[in-house]
């Protein structure tokens, strides 16, 4: 019996539980260390009173009790006050302002990457060019990211104030390429399509005349779709270096800031929107592959000769 | 290029790291203003920073933090994979599908997301309890995050091969199945794939620690979450480098903070290719 459905059950349910999940371990981690929360945010000698302060923060009552109230407050859009990044200043003002930012970075990348994959899938990109894309790739996105902004500063590119549009696209263009995320798009989506080329189905569709990616992409699909999830993934997680070095301000280096100045609240906060991108690329993998086991036909299981 | 010939370089390089952190000063000298930013000419091997010190004990200092961290987490890397590799073919179907699975779960997050949650908590331990920080659990936390793809990939290669039926097919051939198991899936098949994923990893994790390094010692300067502040990351000399372009005499810096980050590229670039499939 076919368990096709299992994985896809397993995704739906992760996608589903991300979000919730992520927030819920901080929280438990950060009760986990040694010495009160309240403490660690703020130590008894430069706050005499950390009893009022725990009150203040919701920290008295345990950790199911602040995740809970945290959970309930932004259903409602408040994720709370930044204890120290910038006392008192609203969490959520600073993450809208800084998801966009984010998001137009990664789809940048993102399009470089599809653009990439397209190419690799139509057999636009030929196999020679790989070797380029592999030894770009072996840059770390640090030094990238640091010659792009030696490129601004010093006016090599645009006029020398640095404006935030081309700081983002050198930062897409950096995120796209850097860590090998533009070689593994086109290496992965290359060798997917030629091992589905190699099955008897595709062979015939050949023999009688018909296109072999029209017949091969209907059950290459979830494949691409687990695929081009791992990369948008990844170009999330990159985010982070190349929004800091290119002063770009994003959720990563929201997160970036948060975790430096150990500003608990912005870091559940910003964790919770990754994880939500996150949930979001998962639940659309899941999707696809609903989609595919529904409508698509199956290559028969054929012993080879 | 060479199997035999890139083996030696990769070891080479690697070997080149591993005794540089061994040889690493546990501080720098006194800072000599007298000898700012001199070149390798006059100050050999690789001449000064800013405040007179030599690039050489940066250059030592940066090796020693991430060297055993890096190997230690390409090996688990290593081991995670081969587990995967051999459970396909041990006939565990449900055991490797049960491993894939937490894999895709562990794969659905940004992993540096995971790893500043780390560091955070860490830091959050090492404040409460005055240990310094360090480089393993990070390095660790990026090697559980790596290990299911590389688990995957060798689940493959060994379903390629047959799974259960090539150890039975060479079984009947009289081998044991220590033989088989180590010699012909890992040491024959499983290689290329299991030090290609090991070396990314150590990369990875170099190239992570030297980030993360940066990007604290970027204004506001704040304490690195990888190593204590006695130490010294390439991160700093990569810093010392960048500020070549903004009109400081450091250019030796920057070549050599690139020359450093090539180093590493060199082990795993070499190292891939000596194990390449014949």
């Amino acid at each position: 019996m076919s368990l096709w459905w299992v994985r896809t059950l397993v995704r739906l349910v992760v996608a589903l539980l991300l979000p919730l999940s992520v927030p819920c371990i901080i929280v438990y981690l950060i009760w986990a260390l040694p010495g009160d929360p309240a403490s660690i945010i703020c130590p008894p000698e430069l706050c005499p009173n950390t009893d009022a302060l725990a009150a203040r923060w919701n920290l008295d009552q345990g950790p199911w009790h602040f995740f809970a109230s945290w959970m309930e407050a932004a259903m409602a859009g408040d994720f709370g006050r930044s204890w120290r990044l910038e006392p008192g200043a609203m969490v959520a003002e600073r993450v809208a302002e800084s998801i966009v930012p984010t998001l137009l970075l990664v789809a940048g990348a993102g399009l470089l990457n599809a653009i990439g994959a397209l190419g690799a899938l139509t057999g636009m990109l030929p196999r020679r060019l790989h070797v380029v894309f592999q030894w770009v790739g072996l840059v770390p996105s640090l030094v990238m990211a640091l010659s792009a902004s030696a490129a601004i500063t010093l006016g090599w590119i645009g006029d020398g104030t640095g404006a935030l549009g081309l700081r983002l696209m050198l930062g897409a263009l950096v995120l796209g390429l850097s860590d090998a995320a533009l070689y593994s798009t086109v290496n992965g989506v290359h060798g997917l399509v030629q091992s589905e080329r190699k099955q008897r189905y595709a062979q015939i569709a050949v023999l009688r005349g018909e296109g072999v990616l029209s017949n091969v992409l209907p059950n290459m699909l979830p494949a691409l779709a687990g695929q081009l999830r791992a990369r948008v993934v990844h170009l999330l997680s990159g985010a982070v270096v190349v929004e800091v070095v290119l002063e770009i301000d994003g959720l990563g280096d929201l997160l970036w800031r948060g975790a430096l100045q150990q500003d608990f609240v912005v870091v559940v906060a910003t964790a919770f929107f990754f994880s939500l991108m996150s949930a979001g690329v998962l639940l659309a993998q899941a999707l696809v592959e609903l989609v595919c086991a529904l409508l698509v036909r199956r290559a028969p299981q054929v012993e080879a000769a | 290029m060479n199997r035999k010939l890139a083996a030696l370089i990769s070891l080479g390089a690697l070997l080149l790291l591993v005794v540089g952190g061994m040889l690493a000063p546990d501080y720098l000298p006194p800072a000599d203003l007298s000898a700012r930013y001199l070149g390798p000419a006059d100050v050999p091997p690789l001449g000064t920073d800013g405040r007179g010190k030599p690039l050489l004990d940066y250059a030592l200092q940066g090796a020693e933090i991430i060297a055993l961290p890096s190997l230690l987490a390409a090996l688990l890397v290593m081991l995670i994979a081969t587990g995967g590799g051999l459970l396909s073919c041990a006939g565990y179907g449900r055991t490797s599908a049960v491993a894939q699975a937490v894999g895709e779960i562990i794969g659905a997050l940004p992993r540096l997301l995971v790893v500043l949650v780390v560091a955070l908590v860490l830091t959050g331990g090492a404040q409460a309890t005055d240990a310094p920080p360090g480089l393993y659990p990070i390095a660790l936390t990026w090697a559980l995050l790596a290990a299911p793809g590389a688990m995957d990939e060798a689940s493959a290669v060994a379903s390629r091969l047959g799974g259960s039926r090539f150890v039975e097919a060479l079984r009947a051939h009289g081998f044991s199945r220590r033989r088989i198991f180590l010699y012909h899936l890992v040491g024959l098949n499983l290689r290329p794939v299991l030090v290609r994923h090991g070396v990314e990893t150590f990369m990875q994790v170099t190239f992570l620690e030297v980030a993360l390094s940066y990007l604290a010692t970027m204004p506001p300067q704040q304490a690195s979450f990888t190593h204590p502040a006695s130490h010294h990351s390439w991160a700093e000399i990569l810093y010392m480098g960048y500020r070549w372009t903004l009109g400081e005499d450091s250019l030796h810096a920057l070549l050599l903070g690139l020359g450093l980050i090539g180093l590493v590229v060199a082990v795993a670039v070499a190292a891939t290719s000596a194990v390449r499939s014949r």
